[in-house]
């Protein structure tokens, strides 16, 4: 294991198939919002359209996804963090990086604690948080051990157990949903759907990871196509989750509740089966949900530091631990850490949503300059 | 595949230096002093000196047709066949061939000629010439008949052994109810003729290792020329070259030697006693080691379906063999879980079941003064006591051990108001779900997983079964057996290879061979 550190850093074995990267990109998408997007969305939506809403966010992120694959693809084999000092010298680079990096740990510690509050909510009442996280990060951290093609396994094994239990609780569902909840479609015209659309938007963080992700990639000229897949197989859970949601709880009942999908599993019975009740089923795949974004941004981040100090990956990976933790802890309410992933919000907007972009029109101009002079 | 390619390269280049620093250590003194001098007494003395004090070696003289030619004879007693030794040998060499070669010039010079005896007088078939008196001692001692004669500088090599070997029988530990009746035994030569006896197959490969640097045993892989990936079978030589122990009784030896994760509780190589099994193993480009000594033989690489399938799931028609596959699958997920989920939903949350049954599970358990992980210790334990102790009796104790452990303690427990009755079915569920998986060393691994499973649920509820099943996978992914993915098809995804796993789908349809073995020929039918 010893000798060349650089080919540590990033393994060249190390690399995924196209249907790896889509589903790690899916997987890294569906999270903590699936159980309280139908309250945030409908919160800023207020009328039942939040579906139409959820769909234009969704091609929206598409198209930050495909700008993001463009800027990536500029440089083959080449993660965000070793292109931006290439492509904007070696400080303003770095600092982008090490904000990125920021940005990566402070969303894996957001899980996490979002994680701890609806396991002690739901599953584990009383038991403290460390007790619920330190398992949850040291398996984390036993799987990023082995980069990046282990974690792109693990979710193919998760993202099949996730569609199937998915569906079967949600159409489970069905005998309480009503139609009427969702009518009157565009009752109130077209402006509100745009009030929601940032919170919507919102739910499709995750075609950030593209700017590492093209790297590893195979074949990398088909990331588009794994930004597609990728970014329409959560919108369909989205879709699916608001439509059961709102059609079984109706627009004023999603608003008061603060896991509103779960209370929805919770509110209707079936008499007969072994269980009754299926929010344990939900909460089994959201917490492997969690699992896989956890890991994902753990490793992003990891790799981060990794890569900009040309170091082994594996130190960062141990000491990111108590980073994660310490930050995890930090929100001292559920209000708190709503407020913190508001924020990430914010920030990953700006990141991610204008920053490739310019990065993208800067390296073409470069490229332009480039091609003029030789 | 080329980085790969590359690595193991890289490493047989390192092994290599390896290995030749350990072979210099435990050479045995080959020195110009074993050599044969060609002075018949001065051979023979040095052949006493070196194995004459063994009782069962034994050192026969006498003159060759009746003249003065001196020879002697050594092999072991039981080990050769004395038979063969009389007839073919002795009888020859005394009586035929004073008669044969009255006349020959060389009989009147009392001397014989070596290629006389080999082609003229010897009726055997397997003879080979020794100048070295290891390499005489280490024949003789596998059952070959040493032959000096006076005035030949080599030594005669006869093949003479007379394997010991049993009846082929059916095999105890995977017997089924459709297929061959077959099992290995303890000769190796029986277990590759049970191979070759197969079909007509000019791909099938045999290739003789010698391993145990001290009792040094014979070791063949067998592999399909035509089929395997060539970088298996140099892979797979490459360690068992690497296995450097003085003595391999059993091929789990080999197993352990050669696995690519001694920490992992999964058995990385297949064991089986079926010929039927390897030969299909073969067929799909793997490859099989078989040790002599043993009925086991083994089969690399192996991935986690494997160990849920059985012969019989391809010679039953599909539909039925389909089926009985999703019910292994099943069994499986009983045997890891089912006791972890029952701790986890009495201790945590029994909200989650439905009040009828939540409620007479509490019912039930009311007068237990345990928890529920200690009573599902309990019972746990003691159904592995009694699993343990059923194996090691003698055969008529057995069945009458599991009465009396199994029926009439459990009653007892539960009427003693120890354990409750809903934990006592779901022990037995366990244990016969655990009993359901084909493959022994696979139902062993589910069962010591089964224990870590119900600490987690003690612990942390449902919450802790899925950290278990996320460790778990997270391990899973990261297997690998002989550079395959332990747990593909599943992942890596390969919808291929998804024909043959959890179902199995009708012959006509399965027109390929694994693709994840990337085998030469891939078709297996037109």
């Amino acid at each position: 294991m010893k000798g060349n550190e650089g080919a540590m850093i990033v393994n060249p074995k190390d690399r995924i198939t196209t249907s790896q990267a889509a589903v790690i990109l899916v997987n890294y998408i569906l999270a903590a919002g699936i159980l309280t997007l139908p309250r945030t969305s409908v919160e800023k939506v207020k009328t039942p359209d939040v579906w139409i809403t959820i769909i234009l966010g969704g091609l929206i992120a598409i198209m930050a996804g495909i700008i993001i694959v463009k800027l990536s693809q500029q440089y083959p084999k080449k993660t965000f963090y070793q292109y931006s000092q290439e492509l904007m010298g070696k400080w303003v680079g770095g600092l982008l990086c090490l904000l990125i990096v920021g940005y990566f740990f402070t969303l894996s510690a957001f899980e996490v604690r979002t994680l701890s509050e609806v396991t002690g909510f739901f599953l584990l009442e009383g038991t403290p948080s460390w007790a619920i996280i330190m398992p949850f990060m040291w398996i984390g951290l036993y799987l990023i051990i082995s980069g990046i093609n282990s974690m792109a396994r693990l979710f193919l094994i998760i993202f099949p157990i996730t569609v199937v239990i998915f569906l079967l609780v949600v159409f489970m569902s069905s005998g309480i949903f009503e139609l009427d909840n969702l009518r009157p479609v565009l009752g109130l015209g077209i402006k509100p759907m745009l009030a929601g659309l940032k919170a919507t938007g919102l739910m499709f963080l995750g075609p950030e990871i593209m700017l590492l992700l093209v790297a590893f990639m195979q074949q990398p000229d088909k990331a588009v196509k794994v930004i597609i897949v990728g970014i329409s197989i959560p919108m369909i859970f989205y879709v699916i989750t608001v439509v059961m949601v709102i059609g079984a709880l109706s627009v004023d009942g999603v608003v008061t509740r603060t896991w509103p999908t779960i209370d929805l599993m919770r509110s209707f019975e079936i008499p007969g089966l072994l269980f009754e009740r299926f929010e344990s089923l939900l909460l089994v795949i959201w917490i492997m949900q969690i699992f896989a974004t956890f890991t994902i941004t753990y490793y992003a981040a990891a790799l981060g530091f990794a890569q900009l100090f040309k170091r082994n990956i594996q130190p960062f990976m141990y000491g990111l631990i108590p980073i994660i933790y310490i930050i995890a802890m930090t929100p001292k309410s559920i209000n708190d850490l709503f407020k913190l992933g508001d924020m990430i919000g914010n920030v990953a907007l700006i990141i991610f949503g204008v920053m490739p972009l310019l990065l993208l029109i800067v390296s073409k101009l470069k490229e332009g300059k480039h091609e003029t002079e030789t | 595949m080329k980085m790969r390619r590359k690595n193991i390269k890289i490493r047989q280049l390192k092994m290599h230096s390896k290995q030749s620093e350990k072979t210099q250590r435990f050479k045995p003194p080959q020195d110009l002093m074993g050599h044969f001098t060609g002075e018949f007494t001065v051979d023979l003395e040095r052949v006493r000196q070196e194995i004459g004090h063994n009782s069962d070696v034994h050192f026969r003289e006498f003159h060759i047709g009746s003249k003065d030619i001196r020879a002697a004879i050594i092999f072991v007693d039981g080990l050769s066949d004395k038979e063969l030794i009389d007839k073919h040998i002795m009888k020859s060499l005394m009586i035929n061939y004073s008669e044969e070669y009255k006349q020959d010039p060389s009989i009147l010079n009392q001397t014989v000629l070596k290629e006389t005896i080999k082609n003229q007088v010897l009726s055997i078939s397997e003879l080979a010439e020794v100048h070295d008196v290891y390499d005489l001692v280490s024949k003789v001692l596998t059952g070959s008949t040493a032959l000096f004669v006076a005035g030949v500088p080599e030594v005669l090599i006869l093949g003479t052994t007379k394997g010991k070997s049993r009846n082929i029988e059916e095999p105890v530990s995977e017997a089924l109810v459709r297929g061959p009746r077959v099992g290995f035994t303890e000769t190796l030569s029986d277990n590759t003729a049970l191979l070759r006896q197969h079909g007509d197959n000019r791909s099938l490969s045999i290739i003789q290792f010698h391993v145990g640097l001290r009792a040094k045993k014979k070791l063949v892989i067998a592999y399909m020329n035509e089929i395997v990936n060539q970088d298996l079978v140099e892979e797979v030589k490459h360690r068992i070259k690497n296995i450097n122990i003085d003595d391999l009784p059993e091929s789990g030896y080999v197993e352990q030697l050669i696995e690519d994760n001694f920490l992992s509780p999964f058995p990385q190589v297949q064991n089986t006693e079926r010929p039927d099994r390897v030969i299909g193993a073969l067929m799909e480009g793997r490859v099989a080691i078989l040790l002599d000594g043993t009925p086991f033989a083994l089969i690399v690489p192996v991935t986690f379906s494997m160990l849920l399938q059985s012969p019989e799931d391809y010679y039953e028609r599909w539909l039925p063999g389909s089926l009985i596959r999703l019910l292994r699958y099943f069994t499986v997920f009983i045997s890891l879980f089912a006791p972890s989920l029952y701790i986890a939903f009495i201790s945590f949350h029994p909200g989650m079941i439905p009040t009828k049954l939540a409620m007479s599970i509490i019912g039930a358990r009311e007068g237990v003064p345990f928890p529920a992980l200690i009573e599902a210790l309990i019972m746990e334990i003691s159904i592995e006591i009694l699993r343990e102790a059923g194996l090691r009796l003698p055969k008529p104790i057995g069945p009458a051990m599991g009465i009396v452990g199994g029926l009439i303690i459990g009653e007892a427990a539960v009427q003693a108001g120890i354990i409750s009755p809903v934990m006592v079915i779901i022990v037995s569920l366990t244990a016969i779900s655990s009993f359901a998986i084909p493959q022994y060393s696979a139902g062993i691994t589910i069962r010591i997983l089964r224990f870590a499973a119900m600490f987690c649920a003690a612990m942390l509820g449902l919450y802790g079964i899925i950290l278990f099943f996320l460790l778990l996978c997270s391990h899973l992914v990261k297997l690998k057996s002989f550079g395959v993915p332990f747990i593909s098809p599943a992942a890596p995804y390969r919808v291929s290879d998804w024909k043959d796993f959890m179902i199995r789908m009708p012959l006509m349809m399965m027109r390929r061979r694994p693709k994840l073995m990337q085998t030469k020929d891939s078709i297996r039918k037109g």
